[in-house]
């Protein structure tokens, strides 16, 4: 190998390692091989996390641009993007940072907003939307499972032997039962037995089991009581009709009921009927004489035969009397 | 207590070998063709192997990972874990430990020989100082291609873990998936930290040999423990440098 060729070579090999350095610094710093014409614009957020130049921006999914600049404005964190010019954002699509996994790289989100909706104009600022992010989530789930521990601490403590040392429900239901143990073997035997009988078809209740005859009788006799009930439903209609009547002051009763004129009236017919009585007792009024003075009816009668008496008179010198009176009115 | 005074003698005449040789660095154009030549030697012939081997770390790496990562669920992070790991550390310390080996050694053998065989002293008392002539095109030309052997060593090592990712079945990982996650926590100032870490550990490795070669004394036999010397000096010189270089750059 003669110089010119090792010197061609050792070239090469420099100009190798300046294409790679090259290609690296445009992967790692840019954050891609080609630079595309584009606009800026910026978002604003509360926190960006871990998101730094060269992450990628997306919109649903497509990658269509970069994050170029990261700083703080106006007391919030700022994202400068690059976009590429193809892409027109619609001025209602809002921006969120998501995660690439849960121990990936972040990156910018875009929905696609409304496509009739205008576009945002190079150098505007998107609509953006601050998303919890793993730290806040992870801090949410400790307080949640906090609460468990202490919620499961109360059940453990109410059941078990409490916190200030005094039974629990278990040590409570266990001193019962040692209590109560011959009563509880006895009821145990008593349900055994009770058991035994209904599977049996002893009694009522084994009977109405075992037997399909009781059966078919209870249920006749339920669907009899269905229809007295359904009877009764109808009735208690038919006089809540009536009530409601009687409350509208319709009818009679209603009407004295709820009428005042009427009641008015009858107030006043009962105090007539009243005055009536009382003169009707009294002995020196007429009908009262009447009722009460036997002599006077006495006199009545004796009165009453006299006048009937004259009446027979009458009748047979009538038709004179009555010539001698119509020959004074002519004559 | 010799034995220090030794060391620190070895050290003091390293240090005080390359100041000389950068004294000489205004004839840097008169040994240019010194220099492209070491060049050649030392990285263009250095290429392949650097290319094999970085892609074969690269590639256990990423099977290492992701049999660790896979059951977890946390596989599409492999490319993350080979990526840094091959900027910050395997890259440079791979492309080191073979300079150290394959040019180093040369390098010791070639200068033990001249020391031995008196070539050394006939080109002192030509005027031509050896550190002009021998040690700086060799210091130069380390500068120059260590970088260039990092990068391809990073990139292989990337490209082998990438390919054990998407054909071992186990891990299944995407090249998409997988060069994402390199670039996720990747920037450009950690490949420079990387770069400066393997200059540095190539400098060293050619001062350390040349040195040696240098300081040969005695017979022929010397010329071979020289160039055992040599590279085990570059090695624990790589390995105690690799802490606190990492440790200054972070």
């Amino acid at each position: 190998m003669n110089q010119t060729q090792m010197t061609a070579r050792v070239g090469l090999f420099f100009i190798i390692g300046v294409a790679l350095v090259w290609t690296a610094w445009q992967a790692l710093h840019d954050g891609g091989f080609s630079q595309k014409e584009g606009y800026q614009v910026t978002a604003t957020f509360a926190s960006l996390r871990e998101l730094k130049p060269g992450d990628a921006v997306r919109m649903a999914g497509v990658p269509i641009g970069r994050v170029e600049t990261v700083g703080l404005a106006q007391g919030r964190a700022q994202a400068t993007l690059f976009i590429n010019d193809a892409i027109a954002i619609a001025s209602d699509a809002t921006a969120t940072i998501a995660m690439s996994g849960l121990i990936g790289s972040n990156y910018i989100s875009l929905d696609l907003g409304t496509p009739s909706a205008a576009p945002v104009p190079p150098g505007g600022t998107l609509r953006t939307k601050d998303t919890p992010d793993l730290n806040q989530i992870m801090a949410e789930f400790g307080g949640i499972g906090q609460d468990i521990k202490n919620t499961i601490g109360q059940i453990s403590g109410a059941l078990g032997s409490g916190a200030e040392g005094g039974g629990g429900l278990i040590k409570t239901i266990e001193s019962m039962v040692n209590e109560n143990r011959d009563k509880l073997a006895h009821t145990m035997t008593n349900l055994e037995d009770i058991t035994a009988r209904l599977r049996n078809g002893e009694g009522t209740l084994g009977k109405l089991i075992n037997d399909p005859a009781a059966y078919d009788n209870l249920l006749a006799a339920v669907r009899e009581i269905k229809d007295a009930a359904t009877g009764a439903k109808t009735f208690m209609n038919d006089a809540q009709g009536l009530f409601s009547q009687v409350k509208n002051g319709q009818g009679t009763l209603g009407m004295l009921l709820y009428d005042d004129a009427t009641a008015a009236h009858l107030r006043t017919s009962v105090a007539n009927l009243r005055q009536l009585t009382e003169k009707l007792n009294n002995e020196n009024s007429t009908f009262g004489q009447l009722i009460t003075n036997d002599e006077l009816v006495r006199d009545v009668k004796l009165t009453l035969r006299k006048i009937d008496r004259a009446m027979d008179g009458a009748a047979d010198s009538g038709p004179l009397t009555a010539v001698g009176v119509i020959s004074n009115a002519l004559f | 207590m010799k034995q220090l005074y030794a060391t620190f003698d070895w050290i003091g005449a390293a240090v005080l070998l390359a100041v000389r040789a950068f004294r000489m660095l205004p004839a840097a154009p008169r040994i240019l063709k010194r220099t492209v030549e070491q060049a050649f030697l030392g990285g263009y012939a250095s290429i392949t192997i650097v290319a094999l081997l970085s892609f074969s770390i690269g590639a256990v790496l990423a099977l290492q990972a992701g049999l660790t990562l896979q059951p977890v669920g946390m596989k599409e992070v492999i490319g993350t874990l080979v990526g840094e790991a091959m900027v910050r550390e395997l890259g440079p310390l791979i492309v080191a430990i073979l300079v150290a080996g394959r040019v180093a050694s040369a390098i010791t053998a070639e200068l033990a020989s001249m020391k031995v065989y008196q070539e050394i002293d006939a080109l002192v008392t030509m005027n031509i100082p050896p550190e002009r002539f021998l040690v700086l095109p060799r210091l130069l030309a380390v500068l120059l291609y260590m970088p260039v052997l990092t990068m391809i060593g990073i990139l292989m090592g990337w490209i082998g873990g990438a390919v054990v990712c998407k054909y071992v079945a186990v891990i299944g990982v995407s090249t998409d998936v997988y060069f994402n996650a390199v670039r996720a926590y990747l920037d450009f100032p950690k490949l420079v930290d990387g770069l400066i870490k393997a200059e540095i550990f190539g400098f060293v490795v050619i001062l350390i040999a040349c040195n040696t070669g240098l300081r040969t004394t005695g017979g022929p036999r010397e010329i071979g423990f020289a160039v055992t010397r040599s590279v085990v000096y570059s090695l624990v010189a790589i390995l105690g440098l690799d802490y606190f270089i990492t440790k200054a750059l972070s």
